[in-house]
């Protein structure tokens, strides 16, 4: 460039800003003629040539922001405010990428941005939006009108008025404001979906098509929130669109992918239930998750007085990657196990993650209430109630104290650092979390709450207060009114409670840590009368972890050491009670039971493993054949079928204790049938040769 | 002919099997945890393979500081002027092993041994079936050094460029113990069996961790394996040798014949018809071992 110029400063400069406004101008030209390649080189070349340009880098990062490469978008973005801090638009670019990934450091970059540029409109409307995620009303109103104030006619600002009003069931003069231009409609449609209002998202997502026929972003949101609602022949045509269209973000591509998935899936219908399972693992799923369902539905709608009105919808991944598409782009996802889109939940399958990391069956109870509660609630809900509810379920529900997530050391850190929010500002921590483990923390701290109004004001003050959401009122006043009582009063009463409840345990965090370090030297060093002393002195400090390294299993394995059952027995026992489910070491307590003459108790012990890993053959094994010991045979013949579905090794053994459990409940044509099963495999089996002419009837043998 | 016609057949064939040389090393483990995994596995080993007191097995077992390149030569020596050509001789080998791109190595305490040795060492051994279950990392690479016309070799990993430690010895171990692994139920474990319960528990294993699997067990001929008789327990072939019961043995065996024949039918059949033929045969077969019994 600098050869083709006279040599004089002043040329220099006239010359430089004649190739900027050329180039840019064929970037940018290039750019949207779709020719995304062709605009890429022409900024690369432009930041080549000119490298102290922050501008440049800004704009080209905005390339890559629009064609879903936020990393690169980003590193041009730092790159820009590495030559100049203050650049605005820099600023503004960062708020943007952090606040798609709902980070609350989006609103500082975005407060920066204005301070660098005062009459940067977006920054004010970033601002609103993330506020109104936050179900800060105040703040986004008055954002939106900061930025209705530099430019009037700014769109997404108005969208946000409109969403405050329409969120509120309320009809909104903003919305005519909008007018033809299809992107405000997309945003109403997107605060509708973040509120879990997918059919109101997905009307405004079609009124955003058809003010902009091209806004294939909406086509693409449209298509995955009609999957979402199980409406896959609409949903792939959209995305396809989209996609022919080079909107090619992650969301879109994968969608398709997953849909196009779904026949490797199976679909069992009831009258009021869907299942769909992965063809490879619904033999052995399929009688646990439809028992569960059933009972989780009888159980929700004596609770809650209301009964669904559609089939509920249950599809369960073994592939995480296919369960995350489901999820992508919503907030408060972190570490998510299920998802619940009005009537359908989406969820891992036990073989999508590490035998004892998942407990199916909890999940699942914790999904169903969302899907009966925002039924019940026309999705009128906060997050934090809805959440709050479904974490207190997951134990008061169903029965069993040892469901539901541990008190683990990030809740405790919290605690300890005295982070949990103030009930009215509890949805933050789901949304914009200010640090890795928030969303997690914020889960536990609304459970608790839940907890901590059924102590103190009775089950039913529970269904009471989702009566009064349903209303669409805000949680301070709901607080109020059915608790009666100011909510930072009701914030101290709880934190009380926290602190009575956890307090011995934060307070010995560290040392607990020390000791256990302590009690593994011990371990490694075989002085089982030291570890098994030392860890009954500390197993009652932190008797929620049951984790890897848990004292339990510590004193389990020197008692054993030291041939010492029933010291192990005693000690697993505790590990299962308080949660523990590594399945090896749930399996070992059931073999000592075994052992020791306890197959009721075996039983019952192995029992909880089909809630947390039942694609294990070695489980449904033993457990039939403990169940058959103890007269359950219809249990046992749920174990063995398991089992067969399984492709165990030993198919013949199979086949032959499926028969033995069929004829031990009377059915004699199908333990035939399941002899002549194991013969096929092991013709010279002689058990199952003797039981086949048991069960043969005198004339046809 | 399916494998179950082929094992009678060779079972037939064969004059009467003499003893079973049996060699367990455990070599070097390298750090605490694998030397104690590798010594328990040899140990378990030993214990299910002396278990029972059957005068026809010699074991011997090599683990921890004794499991020496010295010394293991020294056993296979001992072994190669003792067996016959009727005795049957198995090399179990425990442990980490090595693979340079051209020659496997058994990590042994002190100088370790290669494959190419390790096959000069078998083939100075007399014994007609043999069998070598290298359970090593990289041990696929030593599988074609020690092919050899009456041996089987199963190796834990598929080549010698599979680095990582194995899981594949544990399940192995795991199928001597475990009567599931007698699939057909005849009361014996063969090499065959016991390898394809140990390379479905690894498979397993991998995919139930989320782990990228980093061993592929192989075998070089299943049929030599299926014939080769591992462990034996309860009373498998007492009946076989009773003379009294020749006709209804000889009936037993015309129906077994059948219900092979039935099953390589299978696939052409209508499938009522198929199950209604196989109850028939198996009530007959069940019957003739009640009368055999008796």
């Amino acid at each position: 460039m600098r050869k083709t110029c006279p040599t004089t400063a002043f040329v220099l400069l006239v010359c430089a800003v004649g190739a900027f406004a050329q180039t840019v101008e064929r970037a940018e030209a290039l750019w949207r003629a779709h020719d995304y390649e062709g605009a890429n080189n022409e900024f690369k070349a432009l930041v080549a040539a000119h490298p102290q340009n922050a501008d440049y880098r800004v704009r080209w990062g905005n390339l890559f922001y629009e064609r879903f490469n936020a990393t690169e978008a980003g590193n041009l973005y730092q790159e820009a405010l590495k030559i100049d801090p203050k650049n605005a638009r820099a600023l503004l670019g960062m708020a943007q990428l952090l606040g798609d990934n709902y980070d609350a450091k989006a609103n500082d970059f975005a407060a920066q941005a204005l301070e660098s540029d005062p009459k940067l409109y977006q920054a004010h409307e970033l601002m609103a939006k993330v506020a109104l995620e936050d179900d800060n009303q105040k703040k986004a109103e008055s954002e939106a009108d900061a930025a209705l104030a530099i430019q009037p006619d700014a769109v997404d600002a108005i969208a946000v008025k409109a969403s405050i009003d329409l969120l509120a069931d309320k009809e909104s003069p903003w919305v005519a404001k909008i007018g033809n231009r299809g992107k405000g409609y997309e945003t109403i449609a997107y605060f509708y979906v973040i509120n879990r209002r997918y059919e109101e998202g997905i009307q405004f997502y079609r009124k955003a098509i058809a003010a902009t026929p091209d806004l294939f972003s909406a086509h693409s949101q449209l298509g995955i929130n009609l999957m979402r609602l199980g409406r896959e022949d609409e949903a792939k045509k959209e995305l396809d669109l989209a996609y022919e269209n080079h909107f090619r973000d992650a969301a879109t591509a994968n969608s398709l992918t997953l849909i196009d998935s779904y026949k490797k899936f199976d679909t069992f219908r009831t009258p009021t239930t869907v299942l769909r399972l992965n063809k490879k693992e619904e033999d052995v799923l399929r009688p646990y998750f439809q028992e569960e369902m059933l009972r989780a539905m009888a159980t929700y709608e004596k609770k809650y007085k209301f009964k669904l009105n559609v089939p509920l919808q249950i599809e369960v991944y073994p592939d995480h990657d296919d369960f995350a598409v489901r999820t992508a782009g919503l907030p408060g996802l972190g570490g998510i196990l299920g998802v619940t889109f009005n009537g359908i939940i989406a969820m891992d399958s036990p073989s999508g993650r590490p035998p004892g990391s998942f407990h199916w069956a909890t999940t699942m109870w914790h999904e169903m209430s969302h899907a009966y509660v925002l039924s019940l609630t026309n999705e009128r809900m906060p997050r934090w109630f809805t959440e709050g509810l479904a974490v207190h379920e997951e134990t008061a529900a169903t029965g069993h104290s040892d469901w539901g997530d541990r008190l683990s050391p990030e809740i405790i850190a919290a605690i300890r650092d005295k982070k949990l929010l103030p009930v009215a500002d509890i949805d933050r921590g789901f949304v914009h979390p200010t640090y890795p483990s928030q969303v997690i923390v914020s889960y536990y701290q609304a459970g608790k709450i839940c907890d901590y109004i059924s102590e103190r004001w009775g089950e039913s003050k529970l269904l009471d207060i989702i009566h009064e959401f349903a209303k669409n009122r805000p949680t301070v006043d709901v607080i109020r009114d059915q608790l009666g009582m100011e909510p930072e009063a009701f914030d101290k009463d709880f934190l009380a409670m926290i602190d009575k409840e956890t307090g011995k345990t934060v307070a010995g965090f560290t040392e607990w840590t020390k000791q256990v370090r302590e009690l593994n030297q011990l371990a490694k060093d075989g002085k089982n009368d030291e570890v098994i002393a030392k860890g009954r002195a500390i197993e009652g400090l932190y008797p929620d972890y049951v984790e890897a390294g848990n004292v339990y299993t510590f004193i389990a394995d020197a008692c054993l050491k030291k041939d010492d059952k029933a010291c192990a027995i005693e000690e697993l026992g505790r590990y299962s009670k308080v949660g523990g489910r590594d399945p090896d070491t749930v399996k070992k307590y059931g073999k000592l039971l075994a052992d020791a003459g306890r197959p009721k108790e075996a039983a019952a012990a192995l029992e909880r493993l089909n809630f947390i890993f039942p694609q294990d053959a070695e489980l449904h094994d033993r457990l039939g054949n403990l169940l058959l010991e103890t007269g359950d045979a219809p249990g046992a013949i749920v174990e063995f079928q398991a089992l067969i579905a399984m492709h165990p090794i030993d198919v013949a053994g199979s086949h032959y204790n499926l028969a033995r459990a069929y004829k031990a409940a009377g059915r004699k044509d199908q333990a035939r049938e399941e002899a002549v099963s194991a013969l096929e495999a092991a013709p010279n089996f002689k058990p199952a040769q003797k039981l086949l002419l048991e069960v043969t009837s005198e004339g046809e043998k | 002919m399916n494998w179950k016609t082929l094992v009678l057949c060779v079972a037939a064939a064969s004059p009467a099997f003499g003893a079973t040389y049996i060699l367990t090393v455990a070599g070097l483990g390298g750090e605490p945890d694998y030397e104690q995994r590798f010594t328990m596995l040899a140990t378990d080993t030993d214990k299910i393979l002396r278990a029972g007191g059957q005068t026809d097995r010699i074991v011997e077992t090599l683990k921890g500081a004794d499991a020496t390149r010295a010394k293991v030569e020294a056993a296979l020596n001992r072994i190669a002027s003792q067996a016959k050509p009727q005795d049957a001789f198995v090399l179990m080998m425990i442990g980490h092993g090595t693979f340079d791109g051209t020659e496997y190595k058994f990590n042994l305490p002190g100088p370790d041994l290669s494959a190419t040795e390790l096959a000069g060492l078998l083939n100075k051994i007399p014994a007609g079936r043999q069998l070598v279950v290298d359970m090593t990392s990289s041990s696929g690479g030593a599988a074609s050094v020690l092919k050899k016309e009456n041996r089987t070799v199963i190796t834990a990993t598929k080549s010698g460029m599979e680095k990582n430690a194995t899981v594949f010895a544990r399940y192995w171990v795991e199928a001597l113990r475990d009567p599931a692994a007698d699939v057909d139920k005849n009361e014996t474990i063969s090499a065959l069996e016991a390898f394809q319960y140990a390379e479905k528990k690894t498979a397993q294993f991998y995919s139930e961790q989320k782990r990228l699997a980093t061993e592929h067990p192989q075998i070089d001929d299943q049929q030599r394996a299926a014939a080769f008789p591992l462990l034996k327990f309860g009373s498998a072939s007492a009946v076989v040798t009773d003379p009294a019961k020749r006709e209804l043995i000889a009936k037993k065996d015309d129906i077994e014949n059948k219900i092979d024949a039935l099953k390589y039918q299978k696939s052409l059949m209508a499938p009522d018809d198929y199950k209604k033929q196989l109850t028939g045969l198996l009530l007959e077969l069940a019957r003739a071992q009640e009368a055999i019994d008796k």
